[in-house]
């Protein structure tokens, strides 16, 4: 562009030079001054015409005309400041809504793993057809979930043994590492004592996945070897949380369950996660299991299958090559082993990490498709709404066109030029979008984190994929709404609309084309859309007020809950347990404001299940049925409000005796013993050896692990042994005792920490996130598209009324009443909802039925919500049609046709 | 004048001036209106050129890099911009020059031929 300038400097002045030269040349020659100036321009051509062609030389003539087309396109629109404000709102909202939900979808489906080179990533998956001897499995959720029946075994987990033989064996991996947990382990020794979660790892964990550290050194393969130094790697989050990010925690010894670690080092902060929606607070070597009393996974055995692999592949080799490698090593030593059989067909597939490491993309994947599905459609109102807005101002700039097109300008040229206009709006609306996008995305992340059940860290921070989309959507959103206005503005009739005035032309062209025209088939458009968005949005808001008053059959209000472990701490034997639960318990109850304590196993509500195979006294039919389990301390059922039926409930002697007793529920009663008096019968293990139990005593019933799920047989026995959540009831709000109790807990054992403290309602409350995620965000969105449709409505009818005031103060001068011009501009308004309304409901009762899973105990062609949508959309529809009718009826017939 | 108003002038083909324009530059640099004067002079006024078409014809060549420019002082004591020839000019003169020869040798033998025909 310099040289261009620099070459172009003084073209002007060479020119007229160049002329007066001429001049001079013909006056030496004999000619007057005036016919010589004449004959030397008559020589030369056009002076301004050769200047543009010398200029038209140099010039790269698209980028010229699109600074053009910007520098007009940004002069209209601050033309019409509040067109412009209007149209880039709505479309900020389009925009920013979608790049919102994108950028969560993105973090939790797309994003890639944040180590090196994760595509050469593999996870390992074995099947067969039956399962191994004597096996017992762990899986955390890392992979697809593991199917197990008598015919069909698939699974992620292996054995350590096993992991030995594949890491040893297979050349066509480059590094092969397993990993396993996290676990829930107590850390003291800085500060008070709390809870983390550990993942057990191996000792080359860090070098295959090409993790580097901030500090100090990774985890290495001598780490692994048995009777090497305990040592522990922390994770850069916690390292902040827990340490400050000090350098000095390099060395630092803590407290893991009672075995003291050093810390050697503090992982890279991008490394926030291998599976979705899993991270944890450090990683130690997964030989270190048998000292930390982690139940769950035993080196040394053939028997324990609780590893998750990951591999890498080497240079070179092909993931068949590798996959057929490592199925034959797998197959060869499980029959060896005689673990399984050859006809059980045992084999392994290699899947992509990206993929096989399904983590929670397997829980919010349908939430978050049906939210994109949502916004989606927001975004198309959003453009229906702006494109109508253009369609109306195109009309009335008619005029403008057909000068512009008398004057030599090629239609393509307008088309463009009106592109870049629309385009130009729908940068704008993402450049606020993206702000918008940003509050939103991180709002949902911290919503979602905040409802899972482990720590977790989501990267909504817009990355290059989310600045990509948006852009795309930008665009193509600039195009959709932007191309129907600019076809329409360039096809004018020249010559008629010059004569006529704009006003009337625009008339007559909306008169002519417009009665079935494109802006009411926007304003169908919008109104269709809307429904389908609010019908959505209505059944799911139905379902989870249908689940909300479902009766779990307990008082679920004033009761806050907390877990406590005492059997991680390392220093208490069996026997010292119940007696401290049984200390803790009356502490707790001196409390003001506490009513009641208990504790148990787990929480009812709260996703946790434990079910036990049982054979049941007194039953015809000999089988072991399926029950489910739940370990309570005393006056467990008077805390949680379950009314006691017949018999005695569970007291503290039921703890300390040898006796083993057990209360059922009533649906426990009616499935296995038809209704016949339980009391005394035994309950236990196929084996008269395992402990039977008496049942002493009937309960009413309660919902277990989830809302949904009908109510099922449970037994309840005495808490005897293991870690507990302890549920105090108050009098108010719960969480005003959590000071005291923490106190109390302290000082009882002040290396005992508190985690999961939550109460009971935000335990349901979390149970229901994916229905609250969807209703809330879906209704907010489906009332977003009911206000842009009305909007659209209303600039349509508000634009025509104002086009047809001359029309219409004809009518009313010649005998027209409020009542007629009401009804003429209302029916048309009317008319369009009604369409509008009744293609929506078409689409939404075809749509609906993928919200499937989603909903509960609501029909997708639930005719309530229907009739409901319908009627809301109506009403606010008609005060959209009501403001411009009535400001037709006021026209004073008048001025509306002096005014011309 | 009058004489020479008779005479039947041709238009100058498009790519033909540039040609011109690099010869001419051959006897030394120039301005526009020198430049114009002597591709008129030279062909005896036969090739008549609109004047104003020299310069995207001179631009053309700049962008090129056939021709440079400079600052240099007119005639009549104006400051001009004086065109130069480049080597790339000068390369591209001596390669377009054996062209147009080799083009117009062939036609002229054709029209030879045709015209001996047209005799016999």
């Amino acid at each position: 562009m310099k040289r261009q300038d620099q070459m172009l400097e003084g073209l002007g002045q060479e020119i007229r030079d160049h002329v007066e030269l001429e001049t001079q040349d013909n006056i030496v020659r004999g000619m007057s001054p005036a016919a010589a100036r004449r004959a030397a321009l008559l020589k030369f051509g056009n002076p301004t015409l050769v200047a543009e062609d010398t200029r038209g030389v140099w010039r790269r003539l698209w980028l010229d005309e699109l600074a053009q087309d910007l520098r007009f396109g940004l002069r209209m629109l601050f033309k019409t400041p509040g067109f412009t404000l209007v149209a880039v709102l709505t479309l900020a909202l389009g925009i920013g809504a979608n790049t919102a939900i994108f950028s969560l979808l993105n973090a939790v489906m797309l994003q890639s793993i944040p180590v090196r080179d994760p595509r050469q990533l593999v996870v390992l998956l074995w099947s067969a057809h039956g399962e191994p001897q004597n096996s017992n499995s762990n899986s955390y959720g890392d992979c697809q979930r593991s199917e197990r029946s008598r015919s069909f075994t698939s699974s992620c987990s292996f054995t350590y043994p096993m992991f030995q033989e594949i890491r040893n064996g297979v050349d066509r991996f480059s590094a092969v590492s397993a990993f396993a947990g996290p676990a829930q382990l107590n850390l003291a020794g800085n500060g008070t004592a709390t809870m983390v979660s550990g993942e057990l790892v191996s000792g080359d964990y860090f070098q295959t996945l090409g993790v580097p550290v901030v500090l100090g050194r990774t985890l290495e393969a001598a780490d692994e070897k048995p009777g090497a130094e305990a040592v522990t790697v922390l994770s850069y989050a916690y390292w902040q949380g827990a340490f400050g990010g000090g350098s000095g925690v390099i060395g630092k010894s803590i407290t893991l369950n009672g075995v003291p670690f050093t810390i050697v080092g503090v992982a890279d902060p991008r490394f926030t996660r291998l599976t979705p929606g899993k991270s944890q607070d450090l990683w130690l070597p997964l030989s270190q299991i048998s000292g930390l009393r982690i139940p769950w996974g035993h080196p040394q055995s053939n028997d324990s299958w609780w590893l998750t692999v990951v591999a890498r592949l080497a240079p070179g080799a092909s993931l068949p090559q590798a996959q057929l490698a490592v199925s034959t090593l797998f197959r060869n030593q499980v029959i060896h082993d005689a673990l399984l059989k050859p006809a059980d067909d045992p084999q392994v597939a290699l899947l992509p990490a990206e993929r096989g490491l399904v983590g929670m993309r397997g829980d919010v994947k349908q939430p978050l498709f049906v939210l994109m599905a949502a916004v989606g459609i927001l975004l198309l109102i959003s453009c229906a709404n702006v494109a109508g807005l253009m369609l109306s101002r195109a009309s009335t700039r008619q005029k403008e066109m057909a000068v512009r097109l008398a004057l030599g300008a090629g239609r393509g040229r307008i088309t463009r030029q009106l592109l870049t206009e629309s385009a130009m709006l729908s940068v704008a609306g993402a450049a606020i979008g993206i702000l918008i996008a940003d509050w939103g995305a991180n709002a949902l992340a911290a919503f979602v984190a905040a409802n899972r059940y482990s720590s977790l860290y989501l990267n909504a921070n817009p990355d290059f994929t989310v600045l990509a989309f948006t852009v795309g959507v930008a665009l193509l959103t600039g195009i959709v709404f932007g191309l129907a206005p600019a076809l329409r503005g360039t096809s004018v009739n020249v010559a008629p609309m010059l004569k006529e005035n704009a006003a009337s032309a625009a008339a007559v062209v909306s008169g002519k084309s417009q009665k079935f025209g494109l802006g009411n088939v926007l304003v169908v458009a919008q109104v269709t859309l809307s429904v389908i968005v609010l019908v959505g949005a209505g059944l799911v808001v139905h379902s989870l007020a249908n689940l909300k008053a479902v009766d779990p059959g307990f008082d679920t209000h004033n009761i806050l809950q907390f877990g406590v472990d005492p059997t991680l701490t390392g220093y208490y034997k069996e026997n010292q347990i119940p007696p401290l639960y049984r200390e803790l318990q009356s502490r707790l109850n001196g409390l003001p404001g506490v009513v009641s304590v208990s504790y148990s196993s787990d929480t009812l509500l709260d996703g946790s299940l434990w079910t036990s195979e049982v054979k049941i006294e007194g039953r015809a039919d000999k089988a072991m049925v399926e029950t489910q389990m739940l370990a309570v301390g005393p006056d467990f059922f008077a805390t949680m409000r379950i009314p006691a039926m017949t018999g005695r409930l569970l007291d503290q002697a039921d703890v300390e005796s040898g006796h083993e007793v057990a209360v059922v529920n009533k649906a426990f009663v009616k499935k296995f013993l038809e209704n016949r008096d339980p009391l005394g019968l035994h309950l236990g293990g196929e084996d008269p050896k395992d402990p039977q139990y008496e049942i002493i005593g009937v309960v009413g019933d309660t919902k277990y692990s989830d809302l949904r799920l009908a109510v099922e047989p449970t037994a309840f026995k005495p808490l005897k042994k293991g870690g507990v959540h302890f549920a105090v009831r108050t009098a108010s709000d719960p969480l005003s005792v959590l000071p005291a109790a923490r106190r109390v807990v302290a000082d009882l054992d002040n290396n005992l920490p508190l985690f999961d403290v939550r109460r009971q309602t935000d335990r349901i409350e979390r149970l229901l996130f994916n229905e609250r995620l969807i209703a809330r965000l879906a209704g907010l969105f489906g009332l977003l598209a009911l206000v842009l449709a009305c909007l659209g409505l209303y600039g349509l009818l508000a634009y025509e009324v104002a086009q047809r005031t001359r029309e219409i103060g004809i009518r009313t001068a010649l005998g027209a009443q409020k009542r007629d011009v009401l009804r003429l501009v209302g029916t048309q308004g009317l008319a369009l909802v009604v369409s509008g309304i009744a293609f929506g409901v078409v689409a939404a009762l075809l749509i609906t039925r993928f919200l499937g899973s989603l909903l509960y105990e609501v029909r997708p062609t639930d005719p309530v919500t229907l009739f409901a949508v319908c009627i809301l959309f109506l009403l606010v529809g008609a005060l959209a049609c009501w403001i411009p009718a009535r400001r037709a009826a006021l026209v004073d017939p008048m001025s509306a046709l002096r005014c011309e | 004048m009058s004489t020479k108003e008779t005479q039947k002038r041709i238009e100058l083909l498009q790519g033909t001036l540039d040609l011109l324009i690099l010869r001419t530059l051959l006897l030394g640099p120039a301005h526009g209106h020198a430049i114009a004067k002597a591709i008129e002079f030279r062909s005896d006024d036969v090739l008549q050129v609109e004047q104003g078409s020299l310069y995207p014809a001179l631009h053309r060549l700049i962008k090129r890099g056939c021709i440079s420019v400079e600052e240099g002082t007119s005639e009549n004591n104006r400051r001009a911009k004086f065109y130069k020839l480049t080597a790339r000019g000068r390369r591209q003169l001596a390669a377009e020059t054996s062209k147009w020869e080799k083009v117009a040798r062939a036609i002229g033998r054709i029209l030879r031929l045709a015209e001996q025909e047209g005799e016999s």
